[in-house]
């Protein structure tokens, strides 16, 4: 039956294929997210700059690939660029796809995140005789990202979620590793049932260590004056 | 995390969890043919993309094909009409949840008899026999199984031809790697983009595939048999039983290699 103890016990012998699963999913969200994170910021700021034609960069990049499909995103890198001549390994394909489609809406936060830290702050940077660039690095983003924490972990948890695209383009996910088991002993009932187990194994954790990294990062900068 | 909240979230999952596994336990579920008698209309899912077996016809949006022929048969056997059948499209992956669920009586979809199957669906008895092959590029060089070593091959999801291969793979010393997609035009696609060097399913829906990308071979060679089965719910053993006697009928009296002939087609 679909969740009798029969499919349990097939399913804790075959635990490695899952753990396998897991395992994928953890580097591909990991790595997808330190590329988010470097494009989000980037971009982010370009959404800034007094520089016209470098908003527009934010703008075209933002719009793009939060309102095209991640799926879509994700089938152009892996069926599409090989027509061109680029055939990239599933891993590196599920992590582009993934921190390009992240980046934009993290770029979305960034830039709200500076837009609200105080223009006095930016001034006076730059009456100390900062430079536009180091006024941002030195002074405006460590306190827009202290403000900005809880959406920014919202988005890593939707990152992890999100990697489950990878088993339509077999990506060897928790998903992919679920699917595949279980449509070819039939037991899906156990196999989807423990992927969801492991997603929450992932993103429960994530936001709870957010939370007290949300908090210890207030302690040390105090109130925003 | 307070207590309050770890104890409510424990709960949110745990109970669920609990009641999903003692529901599996000691449920069965009888649909029979006076149900499908009630209805007036038997429903079977198939296959809509393998020419000869289950194929969508676009030029008459219409089913035909073997299996589609035995679902006729049975459908009049059962209600007295050919007609009064409802094809549902279904692949290798969903064809086992269409049938738990109730959607579709039987499925006749090129569907292999294997043991592990046998544990959680029923068979009818044998009504095709059918072999993997491999289709690759014809630059690529490959002329067999044994070329396949540190190679990728394509499969769908659902079907067992992985391990079917991986055991004639041992048998040849080779070791080639699998990538598992959810529909046969992925595979195609995948081959096409270089992501896997060979396609491997049943000769029968291979050919489809031949046809569409005249850059394409089937390999000649043969890799294990295919032994296609009428498959019924688990459980709904009149069901099991009654297509057992349509399909022995037909075994019998010849009608069914007659069948296989109209298609074109040579079974093992």
């Amino acid at each position: 039956m679909l969740f009798g103890p029969q499919a349990w016990l097939a399913l804790f012998h075959d635990w490695r294929i899952f753990a396998g699963g897991l395992g994928q999913t953890v580097v591909a969200s990991l790595l997808g997210l330190v590329l988010a994170l470097i494009l989000g910021t980037l971009l982010g700021v370009l959404g800034v700059t007094p520089v016209r034609p470098l908003r527009w960069v934010n703008r075209v990049y933002v719009e793009f690939f939060q309102n095209t499909p991640l799926v879509t995103q994700m089938f152009f890198y892996y069926y599409g660029l090989p027509r061109l001549g680029i055939v990239l390994p599933v891993l590196a394909v599920g992590v582009i796809g993934l921190g390009v489609y992240t980046g934009a809406y993290i770029a979305e936060i960034v830039r709200a995140g500076i837009q609200s830290i105080h223009r006095g702050q930016l001034e006076a940077a730059y009456s100390q005789g900062f430079t536009y660039g180091q006024a941002m690095r030195h002074i405006v983003l460590p306190q827009a990202f202290r403000i900005i924490m809880p959406p920014l972990t919202n988005q890593f948890v939707n990152l992890i979620k999100n990697s489950s695209v990878l088993s339509l383009i077999a990506g060897y996910d928790i998903m992919y590793q679920a699917d595949a088991w279980s449509s070819y002993n039939l037991l899906y009932g156990v196999a989807y049932l423990t992927a969801a187990l492991l997603y929450l194994a992932l993103t429960l954790p994530t936001a709870y260590l957010a939370r007290r990294l949300e908090r210890r990062m207030q302690s040390t900068w105090g109130a925003a004056t | 995390m307070r207590r309050r909240t770890w104890v409510f979230l424990m709960v949110l999952i745990l109970v669920p969890s609990l009641v999903l596994t003692l529901a599996g336990c000691g449920k069965s579920s009888t649909p029979n043919i006076a149900k499908i008698k009630k209805r007036g209309v038997l429903k079977v899912g198939v296959k809509a993309d393998v020419i000869g077996f289950g194929y969508k016809n676009p030029a008459t949006n219409q089913f035909e094909g073997l299996e589609i022929d035995l679902a006729k048969r049975i459908a009049k056997e059962m209600l007295g009409s050919e007609n009064k059948v409802e094809f549902t499209a279904v692949t290798a992956k969903t064809r086992q949840g269409l049938l738990d669920n109730g959607e579709v009586d039987m499925v006749i979809a090129t569907f292999t008899i294997t043991e592990e199957r046998k544990k959680v669906i029923d068979f009818s008895p044998v009504y095709y026999v059918d072999g993997i092959r491999l289709l690759v590029k014809k630059d690529s060089g490959i002329k067999s199984l044994a070329d396949m070593d540190g190679k990728t091959i394509g499969v769908a999801k659902g079907a067992d031809t992985q391990a079917r291969l991986e055991a004639k793979a041992a048998e040849l010393k080779v070791k080639p790697k699998f990538q598992a997609y959810e529909t046969y035009p992925e595979i195609l696609a995948a081959l096409q983009a270089g992501r896997v060097q060979a396609f491997a399913t049943d000769a029968a829906i291979l050919k489809y595939y031949e046809l569409q990308d005249k850059s394409t071979v089937i390999l000649p060679d043969r890799y294990s048999d295919e032994e296609y089965g009428v498959a019924t719910k688990k459980g709904n053993d009149d069901l099991r039983d009654f297509v057992a006697k349509v399909v022995n009928k037909l075994k019998d009296s010849g009608e069914l290699k007659a069948m296989w002939e109209k298609w074109g087609l040579t079974s093992k």
